[in-house]
């Protein structure tokens, strides 16, 4: 039986789509969130419906059979009973969802955490004074992995053996997405001040990263660094690239 | 009449699937993530009754599903640990418009004189660090108010901070504590009125959020000395507590609002569409 309706062709379409977004596109890539998931939904709706009601015949083909299933034209026994369980719960779902939204939640307050706030401007620009030899890399990471490996970890990865229950979590160096994408400015900036030294939005109050200025000379702090940018396999980003 | 039918079934099996979809998305909004040490709040239960403040192990207790936080070994300042005996807690708390209760409850293989818990809160309207209330250095921060269980005590003190150095017990003392160890559990109920006159103790409000961490050490002699002590304990992030605020009768007049324009709109609808086609 071929299906010759676009309603029930758009219906096919969407639970083809939902299928796809939900199930399958996560096989690959991260699952999507909800919200993004409906609005894909609507979109197809939306370009069905432009499609098939370009034209005259188009409009009442798609249009026809929701008009008789709301008159209920044509729906005895079964169908009709399946029209009327459909008139009782969309009422009702829209109540749920009422009451969804009012009830107390347990759901605090949402927050936004800037996680890499610009720095004070004493720190920009500020270039390693050291130069990059074997022998400062090693010390670096000597000294890594004494101060900085029981959280960040000893694979650079934020999984040291401290770092569970930490909120926000030990940076992952080993993420093209955190020391790759900052300059060592920035990372002498982190380490020296630590979570304290953040700006209202990166929510000083919560991190646990230690003011190493406290314990460590900025000679063995730029050390440091060099030693993660190596143990990490990642390179500072540099001025040039930003032009 | 078959093309009718697969229509009605297309249009009923959409209807179930929005309703189906709306399910997880509603309770992904609404309730915290379950599993071990990933709730991000506690609420307090309200109740008429009389609260088990003296009775950690109260029947009142098993009925109210426990928040789990984890807990990481305090590495931000010297003198820091490593590894800390206790990876989580469990809480639990109710009240009753007055007072309230919290149950801390967490694995704990050995009963020692020195074991102990703390409860520590945000006080006022500024932030504070959840070390002790340490200095930030871009942003004005607030003092902390800490309850201060030990074993060996018998009992909290009520203890305030701003910075490191400055923790001190209040002069005035409004927190009181019980705790007792079971077969590898200890479980520790504090208890105080929801508001005090002291302007340095937390104050919980129903239904507005509070800021809460926690810490643990364990007493346990290694070596002849104490495992875990002063700086060198278990400790959480910052999380949320809520005393939940008395029931709200107006929800259900905007349900029954809700319900009264989606059928008024399913009536308008097929009249409106039923005069067309007679037309």
């Amino acid at each position: 039986m071929t299906m010759k309706n676009p309603l029930a062709k758009t219906a096919v379409l969407l639970a083809g789509m939902y299928v796809f977004l939900t199930w399958i596109l996560p096989l690959f890539t991260a699952p999507l969130p909800a919200s993004l998931i409906y609005l894909y939904l609507a979109l197809t709706v939306a370009a069905a419906a432009i499609f098939y009601t370009m034209s005259g015949a188009g409009l009442d083909d798609f249009m026809g059979p929701i008009g008789r299933f709301l008159t209920g034209e044509g729906h005895a026994g079964a169908t009709g009973t399946a029209r009327l369980v459909v008139f009782a719960l969309f009422p009702l779902l829209v109540g749920w969802q009422t009451y969804a939204k009012l009830a107390p939640s347990d759901m605090p307050p949402a927050e936004n955490r800037t996680i890499h706030p610009a720095p004070p401007g004493e720190f920009v620009g500020l270039a390693n004074p050291f130069p990059r030899t074997p022998g400062n890399i090693a010390t670096g990471q000597g000294l890594y992995a004494a101060y900085c490996s029981p959280c960040h970890g000893g694979n650079f990865d934020g999984k040291g053996p401290a770092s569970v229950g930490f909120n926000p979590p030990p940076a992952n160096f080993s993420d093209p997405g955190t020391i790759a994408q900052l300059q060592e400015s920035y990372l002498f900036w982190r380490i020296k001040k630590g979570g304290v030294g953040l700006p209202v939005e990166g929510m000083p109050w919560k991190s646990a990263m230690p003011r190493w200025e406290k314990e460590l000379t900025d000679e063995r702090i730029w050390k440091i660094i060099m030693g993660e940018y190596a143990g990490a396999g990642q390179s500072p980003r540099t001025w040039e690239e930003e032009e | 009449m078959g093309r009718e039918r697969i229509v009605n079934v297309a249009l009923g099996a959409a209807v179930l699937a929005a309703g189906a979809g709306a399910v997880p998305a509603l309770a992904d909004e609404s309730t915290p993530a379950a599993g071990a040490g990933s709730s991000v709040s506690i609420r307090l239960h309200l109740t008429d009754e009389a609260l088990p403040g003296a009775d950690p192990y109260a029947a009142a207790w098993d009925t109210i599903r426990p928040s789990e936080f984890q807990l990481a070994p305090q590495v931000h300042w010297p003198d820091r640990i490593q590894e800390v005996t206790v990876k989580s807690v469990k809480v639990r708390g109710m009240h009753n418009g007055e007072e309230l209760a919290m149950l801390l409850e967490y694995a704990d293989p050995s009963e020692d004189a020195a074991d102990a818990a703390a409860l520590e809160f945000m006080v006022g309207e500024r932030k504070a660090h959840f070390a002790h209330g340490q200095e930030m250095l871009q942003v004005e921060g607030g003092p902390v108010n800490i309850w201060y269980w030990t074993h060996a005590a018998g009992n909290a003190v009520d203890m305030s901070a701003k910075g490191f150095k400055t923790l001190r017990p209040q002069t005035q003392q409004d927190v009181s504590a019980t705790g007792a160890w079971r077969d590898g559990v200890w479980r520790v109920v504090f208890s105080r009125r929801l508001n005090t006159d002291d302007a340095r103790d937390v104050r919980i409000t129903p239904g507005e959020w509070t800021n809460v961490a926690f810490a643990v050490w364990d007493g346990q002699i290694v070596d002849g000395a104490v495992k875990e002590q002063g700086s060198q304990k278990a400790v959480s992030s910052w999380w949320y507590v809520r005393a939940e605020p008395p029931p709200d009768a107006s929800i259900y007049g905007y349900v029954a609002l809700g319900i009264a324009l989606a059928a008024g709109f399913e009536w308008l609808l097929v009249r409106k569409i039923r005069r067309g086609n007679a037309a």
